[in-house]
């Protein structure tokens, strides 16, 4: 998936003569996801995993403000396609013996394929945000009583227990963070690929004005079911490898409650549409999460305090009131993400 | 079949009063409550509290619905006035956002200092035949309750000269200006309104069984499902979407099977919202 996106990077690369600025805010993020390991967390497994579960997060986050962020497709099942990468790839392993990159493989086509349907439904029946988030809903509460139903082929709540991965991709080994931080950095390089590209002028003028783009010659729907596919493939994608790293995944894995509301608070927290906002997000939540560790339920109840005072007044994201600080500062320059990710 | 379709019209009731207080709120103004479960859950909690308080069932049930009333104004004057000063999507995505929030303070709270909070209002007496089939008295008192507060609501948007405003304000907020009729004070009626549906929620609720502390995202969901299947802000949508849900899940329930039962209803909302987007009575 990286080889394709630099090959599209470079060939936008000669035509926008931009692409040095347009990759740094990624390297940045490359390069201060490289040194955490040494520099912070070290041979902590417990540590490592928290890391790694905010890489996880981060990566369905920008899955999700691809379809969301660009495209205005509010798609409540990140939760759902994430599990259908995760199951697909561990119901593979558990019937097969194919190697894990099949199972990763069929995972991901599989959330794609669900992805694009749920987008080609949305965009057919002209549903508005509202309503594309709760024919969405709809289906991830589906998909999670599916689980629950299949006994035979989930493990229902018991879970199931997914093998085939080296030890030392494990979520709390080292290895296992690089393997999330590259498939982070990928997914990076992917989406500003596509905000580089024709591609992305047709999301910025649809997502401005569905109307007048759809009168400029943009074709709104087809635009919308690329975004949900690709976005939908990175989600299946993170929960396959997920599946794999941890060895263990049950219904609560990717449940709405878990999965989908903390995407949809941490991408509005970083910022709908921008490039380090999940990252950024991501972080955040995963350091709040450590400090408020100490009762769950208080752990709520500050967790919405948080969540209504940053809506209340951050209503862009954090990474635009940075974005903004920077250019008042600078004097009105060309708007630059030059923000680094804090707390990854 | 004739007891199994009477489960299904009580339970569609009940479905009913659940989505008609989060569908006039969202008719209102374009504001999902996502706060609603909780805001029934903190009725039951309250009344739960006044009847180990020693006090009448019909006094905790009172001190219920006007707990929730209250939190639902409060809701209003606070967190909705920033979301009401944006238009469009903007204002749904800010509402949605806002109200989750303030679902994990309500819920985080309760949960955290009644962790085992639960009400169940009893009901007494032997079971009563209704077209030879045995009722619970208490499913029948929630029904009962479920049919007047649809009546009065009826009422209330159909003649009463306030009801007109609140439906002239749904169709055109500019123009209900114009006219005289100040959208703010509105919807603050209706949020005081709408919190005081989710009070008697968590009383018809609780007569057929105990409504635990952690029922509030399942409750939210539910009443999310009935308030598109009816149509924005139709109370008598809102009302025949969840007879229609009702039926189904207890059908399927009966002649299918529990499990695929969910899947099956969660398959209706989904057809619904598809082939009729406006939902059954919207416009």
């Amino acid at each position: 998936m990286s080889d394709d996106a630099k090959t599209r990077g470079g060939r936008l690369g000669a035509v926008s003569g931009r692409l040095g600025w347009a990759l740094l805010p990624i390297v940045v993020t490359a390069v201060v996801l490289a040194i955490l390991p040494p520099i912070w967390f070290g041979d902590s497994p417990y540590t490592t995993s928290l890391a790694v579960q905010a890489l996880v997060f981060a990566s369905y986050g920008v899955g999700f403000n691809l379809i969301f962020g660009s495209t205005n497709q509010l798609f409540l099942c990140v939760g759902a396609l994430a599990g259908i990468g995760g199951y697909g790839a561990a119901i593979l392993a558990d019937r097969t013996s194919l190697p894990v990159s099949a199972g990763v493989a069929v995972g991901t086509m599989s959330a794609a394929l669900v992805g694009g349907l749920l987008s080609w439904i949305a965009v057919r029946r002209s549903l508005g945000v509202i309503f594309t988030g709760i024919v969405t809903l709809v289906f991830s509460l589906g998909f999670a009583n599916l689980l629950l139903g299949q006994r035979e082929w989930t493990g229902a709540e018991s879970g199931l227990f997914v093998e085939g991965i080296p030890a030392r991709l494990r979520d709390d080994q080292v290895g296992g963070y690089y393997l999330f931080a590259a498939l982070l950095v990928a997914f990076l390089v992917v989406f500003r690929a596509l905000q580089l590209s024709h591609v992305g002028w047709a999301f910025r003028a649809l997502r401005d004005d569905e109307v007048a783009a759809e009168l400029a010659g943009v074709n709104v729907s087809r635009y919308r079911i690329y975004a949900a596919t690709i976005g939908s493939a990175m989600i299946g994608l993170t929960g396959a490898v997920l599946a794999y790293s941890t060895g263990f995944i049950s219904p609560a894995t990717y449940s709405f409650d878990r999965v989908d509301v903390r995407v949809l608070v941490l991408v509005a927290f970083g910022g709908l549409g921008t490039l380090l906002g999940p990252v950024v997000g991501a972080g955040v939540f995963a350091v709040l999460d450590e400090q408020l560790s100490s009762s769950f339920e208080l752990r709520e109840v500050l967790y919405g305090v948080f969540v209504i005072l940053i809506f209340l007044f951050f209503r862009r994201g954090i990474v635009q009131a940075a974005v903004s600080l920077a250019d008042r500062f600078r004097g009105g320059g060309r708007p630059q993400p030059d923000l680094q990710p804090s707390g990854e | 079949m004739r007891a199994v379709i009477l489960d299904g019209l009580v339970l569609g009731l009940a479905f009913g009063l659940l989505g008609v207080g989060m569908s006039l709120v969202y008719g209102l103004g374009g504001v999902i409550n996502l706060a609603y479960g909780q805001i029934v859950v903190l009725a039951a909690i309250v009344a739960s509290l006044v009847i180990e308080d020693g006090r009448a069932q019909l006094v905790a049930a009172v001190a219920g619905v006007l707990a929730a009333a209250g939190v639902a104004v409060l809701l209003d004057l606070t967190l909705m006035r920033p979301v009401y000063r944006e238009k469009g999507e903007d204002r749904t995505l800010l509402g949605l956002l806002l109200t989750l929030g303030a679902a994990f303070v309500i819920g985080g709270l309760l949960t955290w200092r009644y962790p085992d909070g639960a009400l169940y209002i009893f009901i007494g007496g032997d079971p009563v035949s209704i077209l030879g089939v045995p009722m619970a008295r208490g499913s029948i008192w929630a029904s009962v309750i479920a049919l007047v507060v649809a009546a009065l609501l009826l009422l209330f948007f159909g003649a009463t000269t306030f009801g007109r405003g609140v439906r002239s304000v749904i169709q055109d907020e500019t123009g209900a200006r114009l006219v005289g009729i100040n959208p703010s004070f509105v919807r603050t009626v209706i949020f005081a309104l709408s919190g005081a549906l989710a009070g008697i929620v968590a009383v018809t609720q609780s007569m057929s069984g105990p409504l635990g502390v952690n029922a509030g995202f399942e409750l939210t969901t539910f009443a999310l499902i009935v308030t598109v299947v009816g149509g924005l802000g139709s109370v008598a949508g809102a009302f025949l979407a969840g007879v229609l849900l009702g039926v189904v899940q207890s059908l399927s329930a009966h002649y299918i099977g529990q499990y695929i039962t969910t899947i099956i209803l969660l398959g209706v909302a989904a057809l619904t919202i598809l082939v009729r987007p406006r939902g059954l009575l919207g416009r």
